[in-house]
């Protein structure tokens, strides 16, 4: 059978002495949407933070189109393919829209393409057009999240990272964030979405996973996890 | 009643000239103190190494000019482009290395590197003062009642050019929209992709290179010797504190205050208490309004 497209198998990973993931697996097929919901410090933050590069893994491997990342720099594994928005959107203040959209397209050459691609967030995002001078500090927190979003697609991934799409925002904003997202994925980009809201999750991925106390205790297509007793009774609230 | 009538021309023409005097001097305190303050601001290091920066550069002029004949407003890009090499080579090989530790670690590395260079200055160039005499001083003229050093002024404006520079690299160019990410959030910064510890060297190579820059332009007007230095660095320190942190424009207005402040106090009471004033200035400044003129926050 072939690889999957992007693998991560058997990771270790923590802060210092303090162990937080033990021997996660977790698979993204091409062009699919995933989802990896968890209570608060289950280790799903750690996960991302250790793909990307943030954290260095203590073991396991992470690999995408069969390229290993585990233990590379955070330029190089976003050089494969992998953008990581963080939590907390992480804008860059005193810099205007525009710039922190170009920071996402650090790593290319700047030509025709990068503002083709700058073109294509800002049509995406017509608010973040208008805004395009603004300091990314004056922005509310569902444009913010726009502009983390198109900061991170101006590396042309392969693979998205979001971390907590939905905290801190309205629900209409997350809506429309929700709508962009699978616009993307349209577009042909594969991705990994942790959410500790979990129905905002499941309506969005094809598939999720389920951290707990960093393992991975539940895996399945979204409308089984929907409707799985213990997700339903741990994550959602209904019994 | 002849008299009444011109006093009070004469004393304002005298302040105009007091006043005209100290931003001169002002504008290349701004150029000693921004390199000062991108790096502070940047890398959370007090450089203590800026002002041994500032003599090295005005010895390069110096020999310059006094071995191959380069006027010290060319010698500007030699110091530069000199000390720009040197502080990277520093921040990349020692400064990197404890760059994340709390303050002031970095900054008794380096102040051992200070000591280092001031003293080797010293075995190399003897504690002497040292002036540049031009074969060919603009010398000065009168424009309105008011007497323009014109060498100094020239310096003064190509401090203000190179700091305009400074500030436009940092805004526009790929290079300083990293500079600035790294500064505001270095984590967000690694995962668009830039190379931190690079970015840090980069950094503390500019630092290094404006005030080289500025030390160039200073020998036409102060005499050189590393005993000089330690006054550079309270400068620029002073300036900072004015201007509030890590911003051009505040290195700037500070520079510009303290030029003008110095040469009032001197006029009040005296040209040798004229760096007192700064530093009362200074230490009612950090009980009153620590955040500086231009009100913004320091490094976070």
């Amino acid at each position: 059978m072939a690889e999957p497209f992007f693998q991560i198998k058997g990771l270790e990973s923590g802060y210092g002495e303090i162990r937080v993931l033990w021997g996660v697996d977790l698979e993204v097929n091409r062009g699919e949407i995933v989802c990896l919901i968890g209570s608060n410090g289950a280790g799903k933050t750690t996960l991302l933070r250790t793909v990307s590069g943030l954290v260095k893994p203590a073991a396991g491997s992470v690999r995408i189109e069969g390229e290993e990342l585990a233990g590379l720099e955070c330029k190089d594994i976003l050089s494969a393919g992998v953008a990581h928005v963080p939590e907390g959107r992480r804008l860059f203040r005193t810099m205007s829209v525009r710039d922190n959209l170009l920071m996402g397209a650090y790593l290319r050459r700047r030509d025709k393409s990068v503002d083709e691609d700058l073109e294509r967030v800002m049509t995406m995002f017509p608010r973040l057009a208008e805004r395009a001078n603004q300091d990314a500090a004056t922005l509310s927190g569902g444009e913010q999240q726009m502009c983390a979003i198109g900061r991170s697609i101006m590396s042309r991934p392969k693979l998205l990272m979001i971390d907590e799409l939905s905290l801190g925002l309205a629900p209409r904003a997350v809506e429309l964030l929700g709508e962009s997202l699978v616009e993307i994925n349209k577009a042909g980009v594969s991705i990994l979405l942790v959410e500790q809201d979990v129905m905002t999750a499941l309506d969005l991925a094809h598939r999720g996973y389920v951290l707990d106390r960093g393992r991975i205790v539940m895996a399945a297509p979204s409308e089984e996890l929907r409707e799985a007793p213990a997700v339903r009774e741990a994550y959602i609230g209904a019994s | 009643m002849v008299p009444a009538a011109i006093e009070p021309t004469r004393y304002s023409m005298l302040y105009a000239q007091i006043l005209l005097n100290g931003l001169v001097l002002g504008g290349l305190y701004a150029c000693i103190a921004v390199g000062f303050s991108l790096v502070w601001g940047v890398l959370n290091v007090i450089n203590i190494l800026h002002g041994s920066f500032v003599v090295l550069g005005s010895y390069i002029a110096y020999f310059a000019y006094v071995h191959l004949g380069i006027h010290p407003f060319l010698s500007v890009i030699l110091a530069g482009g000199a000390l720009f090499a040197l502080g990277y080579v520093v921040q990349a090989g020692l400064i990197n290395r404890v760059v994340g530790a709390p303050v002031l670690t970095t900054l008794v590395l380096t102040f051992g590197l200070d000591l280092i260079l001031n003293n080797g200055m010293i075995v190399a160039f003897t504690a002497d003062y040292r002036t540049v005499q031009l074969a060919h001083p603009l010398g000065s003229t009168v424009v309105g009642g008011l007497v323009l050093p014109l060498d100094r002024l020239v310096a003064m404006l190509l401090a203000c050019v190179l700091t305009v520079i400074l500030y436009f690299v940092l805004v526009r160019s790929s290079i300083g929209r990293a500079i600035v990410a790294v500064r505001m959030d270095r984590e967000a910064a690694a995962l668009m992709g830039v190379n931190v510890k690079r970015i840090y060297a980069i950094t503390f190579g500019l630092g290094a290179l404006m005030a080289g820059a500025a030390g160039s332009l200073l020998s036409l007007i102060f005499p050189i010797s590393p005993l000089n230095g330690s006054e550079f660095l309270g400068i620029a320190f002073i300036v900072c504190v004015l201007g509030g942190l890590g911003s051009i424009s505040g290195a700037i207005v500070g520079g510009l205050a303290l030029g003008a402040i110095q040469s009032f106090g001197a006029l009040l009471i005296g040209p040798q208490h004229g760096l007192t004033i700064a530093f009362v200035l200074l230490i009612i400044l950090l009980i009153f309004k620590p955040t500086g003129i231009m009100g913004r926050r320091g490094y976070e």
